[in-house]
Parts: C-alpha cells; structure tokens; sequence
C-alpha cells in the first residue's frame, strides 16, 4: 500500500535544505512509520533530487517523524531555477512510498 | 503588573497576505495583540532592490491598506507588531505615521526597530557565505543586502515604552509573538523555558492558514470545511499553555492534525529550533482538542538562545527568464521532446551570457524528475524553460526561442514568458554582539 493511505505530511524550506514532517492518521500507526519509512528509503526514493544527506529525527510525542533533506532544492528556493522551488509539492512524493502494512 | 493571561492573533504570514482574515479578527473582540509576518528569504532581496531603485521605496507593499484596521485596532486599545518595514523601516513608519494622521488618529505611538541591515558588518568581517562557497567580501558588489534575523528584546522594549503600533525589519517570524507574549505576561527573555513556550506559540501562529487548514487538503484523506474562507490563528497564552482556535464562521480547521503539520514545519531538529531568542525543544509538545477547532498546546522547552545570528544575504545573480508551451494529444512528449532538442541547440548560440537553464516537461517530470512516473501516457504536457543569464537582453533572447516554438513541432500553443532581475539568498551567521538595535518612538 501507499504512505498516503494511513499518513499526511507537510514540507517545507529553509535555504537549500527540505523538511518533511510526517505523521500517521491512527496513532497505533506509528510503529509502521517508524519501520517503514527510513531515511534510506526517502533518500532512494527522492533519488537524484536531493544531492546531499537525508536525516530522520523521531518525534515519539506527536507521534511524528521528520525528514531534512540537505541540497535538496536545487541551490536553495531563490537560486534555483526548478519549477517549484520551495519544495512544496515534496509532501506528496514522500506519501507515495510502498509500505507494508501489518496486515 | 503582569497579566496571567494574553489573547494575540495573526494578522499576515507573508507580504501576499490577504487583508480580510485579518479585519475579522481585529475586528472580532477576542485578541488584544496581532502579529504580522510580512517576510520571506526572498522578500527582503526584492524590497532592498526597490529601495536601490527608490529611497522612499523598499517597506512593506500594503501599508496603505493596513492603515484603517491599525487606526481601528489601536483606537480600541489593541497592539500591532509586524516586520513591516522590510528594507526599509523608516520609510513604512513614515507611511504608517502620515496614513494615521490623515485618518485623525492622533496620540498613536508607533515605535521603529533598527539595525538588522548588516551589510556592513558582513563585509568588514569577511563573512562565510557557506552554501555558495565563498565570502561576502569575495561577492563584492554583487551582495544587495544582509539582513540579521531579530529577537523579541527591542519589540519588548518598544511595549514597555507603550506603543500602540511596533515596525521593524527582519524581526524573526515567532519573535512577533514572544515579544508581546512575554511583555504581557512579565516573562524574562532569559527564562528560556518560557521563551521556548512562548515561542511554540509564536511558530504557530506566524504561518496563518497553515495553522488553519491551509497546505492541508488532499482529497479523499485529508478535507477541511469551507477551505475558500480560512480564518487566520489566534491565542490564548497564559503560564498553562495556549489555547489556540480561529474564529467562528470561518473556514477550515484547528485540530491535532492541523497543528501537527505547522508546529513540525520548517523545523530541522526537533529538539533544536534555533531562533533569535532561544534553542526551543518541541519534542515534547502535547496538543489536545477540547473543543469543535479549539486545542491546548504545551510542554514546549528551553535552552540557551543561539550565541550566532542568522543572517540573509541577497546576491545579484544577474536575470531570469521563464518561458512556456504547451504540447497536447497523441505524440504530446516526442514533440515537446524534439522542442527541448531545438531549444538546446539555440541556447547554445547565445553563449556565455547564459549562467544556467533546465528544461522541463510540466505533466511529466517538472516536480519530481524520474522519480515518479505513474503512466506512459499523458493528455497533454507543458514545456518549461528556466534560464539564469548575466544581462537582461540575455534572457529576453532566450525566452524569445520559446516563443519561436509556435514554428516548431506541430501545435505548440499558449506561450508565456517573463524576465526579471535574479536575485538569490544565501544564509551567513553574525555573532550577536555585531548586531546593535535602536528603538525609535513617533506619535502621531
């Protein structure tokens, strides 16, 4: 199944560097977000869109995770030259990632 | 005396905003403060050009249009704190100061807060521009401006000095809010464990919509009532947390969700957002919904403020131009294909005076490149050309062969194009003590 059937997301800008928040619409989903969606599986999946390291911090709390994804938008929202350069549509890409389910 | 509690809205997140939200909620009886955000990176780059162009020019765009709800808030005992002044603070006080005065709203005290111009700091200091790789000294005059994101201390201090209406420039986007929160609430600006609360519900507001049901929609999942009237954001701060919720007869929503996605939003470390006034920790942030679009917000946490400021740096990059065709039907890619091929080979016979370009195929991969790609097929795509060049005569030539596409592939249609100056910011960090604020009062 797709992140996007159990999970929202938000992303956002700072510089050259992309954050993505991520949380489950259940919270007993957590554990599936924490197993799941790793910070080697976004950095394949946004593959050559984000050049440089991509950094999981865990928000247990809110039950939330949070992706950076350093030299991401492509020289930074005012440098480059990409068709969104916040990064802004970045939210949906993510939920787009195959997960297993526990079922 | 300190007040155990504080009602403060927002009233902008960004120099675009819309103006009604905000009549409502000033108009509304329920905040005593309103914070405006009127600032992104960019914004600052593109207020100092205009002040190059013009010295009266470079402040906030829609002073004029605040000035009836400033002289109706005001009037009414209530307080504005907003970053108005951009490149230019002294001008939007001047605009402020003279709308009022016209309006016969005499006796209003409107405090200006300089000194986040660091250009000559930067320069004298050799400072490192890290994501470009070099130095402002070594940009030379290709920097435009450098601007220090500022703290809640001089808003504070213009408060305790009782103005009715505080400008500045680059004052940090929570900032606008600590300040009036700890000033009512007799917090100390280093008491970092309440600075850090405070700032919780500083970053929650500043944004607007996006505490409200705005970025939030995606159908079937993710639906919020009425998304064509959102009501802007406000609190009720007291030493328990902040209720937060938005104004009945409005659209969206406030719930867990919603304040999720913004409290996490352009954060890195979650336990480590810097801001001019303190590192706070949101890691353990609670949030409950105790009514129809009403939560409690708390547990946000403290540390010692950053001993560096956060600088922006505007560098003239010389010129953009965009331009646009659209390819539909049977065939739509190979034609917009073979248009790229054409454009590559035109662009080349321009030169030097070409920096960068990509090109694009919106429908196709302008967002995400290869790595989504859901059907071979599509009805229609639309070509993208983006160029950065050192002259403007550069990228009105560049963009002219997007529009000479119409006698390229069959049935290119729609062109637009557009050319303007290229201006880029950069983050530079500043130790604080570089960093000197005057704080100025006028009535009027």
């Amino acid at each position: 199944m797709k992140l996007r059937e159990i999970a929202y997301a938000r992303s956002g800008d700072k510089s050259d560097t992309s954050n993505i928040c991520v949380f489950p619409f259940r919270d007993d989903d957590y554990p599936i977000l924490l197993r799941e969606v790793t910070a080697e599986r976004v950095a394949a999946l946004f593959g050559s869109l984000v050049r440089g390291s991509v950094s999981r911090y865990e928000i247990p709390n809110n039950v939330g995770l949070n992706f950076v994804l350093a030299e991401a938008l492509g020289g930074g929202v005012s440098l480059t030259l990409r068709a969104d350069p916040h990064g802004k549509s970045f939210q949906s890409l993510l939920l787009d990632l195959d997960i297993e389910s526990d079922s | 005396m300190s007040a155990s509690s504080i009602t403060i809205g927002c009233g902008s997140a960004y120099a675009g905003d819309r103006l009604e939200p905000a009549v409502d909620l000033s108009r509304s009886g329920r905040v005593k403060y309103m914070g405006f955000d009127c600032l992104a990176e960019r914004t600052l780059a593109l207020a100092q050009m205009r002040r190059l162009a013009d010295p009266t020019k470079g402040h906030d765009e829609r002073i004029s249009a605040l000035v009836p709800l400033v002289a109706e808030f005001t009037a009414g005992g209530g307080r504005v704190i907003g970053n108005f002044g951009a490149a230019n603070p002294a001008a939007a006080v001047d605009e402020f100061v003279d709308g009022l005065r016209t309006a016969g709203r005499t006796g209003v005290k409107v405090a200006m807060i300089e000194g986040d111009d660091v250009l000559s700091a930067i320069m004298a200091d050799a400072t490192e521009l890290p994501e470009l790789g070099s130095t402002a000294a070594l940009m030379g005059s290709s920097i435009v401006s450098a601007h220090a994101y500022i703290g809640a201390e001089p808003i504070v201090a213009a408060l305790e000095q009782d103005a009715d209406l505080v400008v500045g420039g680059r004052l940090a986007d929570p900032s606008l809010f600590v300040g009036p929160i700890c000033h009512e609430l007799g917090w100390d600006l280093n008491d970092w464990q309440r600075v850090g609360e405070a700032t919780l519900v500083g970053h929650l507001l500043e944004c607007g919509v996006h505490s409200t049901g705005g970025n939030f929609e995606d159908p079937p999942y993710r639906v919020v009532p009425d998304p064509w009237n959102l009501g802007f954001p406000m609190a009720e701060v007291s030493s328990d947390g902040a209720v937060v919720t938005k104004l009945p007869g409005t659209g969206g929503a406030v719930d867990i969700r919603t304040a999720r996605t913004q409290i996490y939003y352009e954060i890195h470390d979650p336990s480590r957002y810097l801001t001019p006034d303190v590192t706070a920790d949101f890691t353990q942030v609670s949030i409950e919904e105790t009514a129809p679009d009403v939560i409690h917000v708390g547990g946000a946490r403290g540390l010692a403020q950053p001993s560096m400021l956060k600088v922006l740096v505007g560098v003239n990059m010389g010129f953009k131009g965009t331009g646009e065709i659209s390819y539909g039907g049977p065939g739509c890619i190979d034609r917009a294909r073979r248009a790229e091929e054409i454009l590559r080979h035109r662009l080349e016979a321009l030169g030097s005076d070409i920096v960068d370009f990509r090109i694009d195929l919106q429908g196709w991969n302008s967002l995400f490149g290869d790595a989504y790609r859901p059907a071979d097929d599509v009805a229609e795509v639309r070509l993208r050309l983006a160029v950065q060049t050192r002259t403007r005569e550069a990228a009105a030539a560049a963009v002219y062969e997007v529009e000479y596409l119409y006698f390229g592939p069959a049935g290119g249609g729609g062109v637009v194009t557009n050319v303007a100056p290229h201006i880029a910011v950069t983050p530079a960090y500043l130790p604080r003590e570089r960093v000197s604020l005057n704080v100025e009062l006028v009535t009027t």
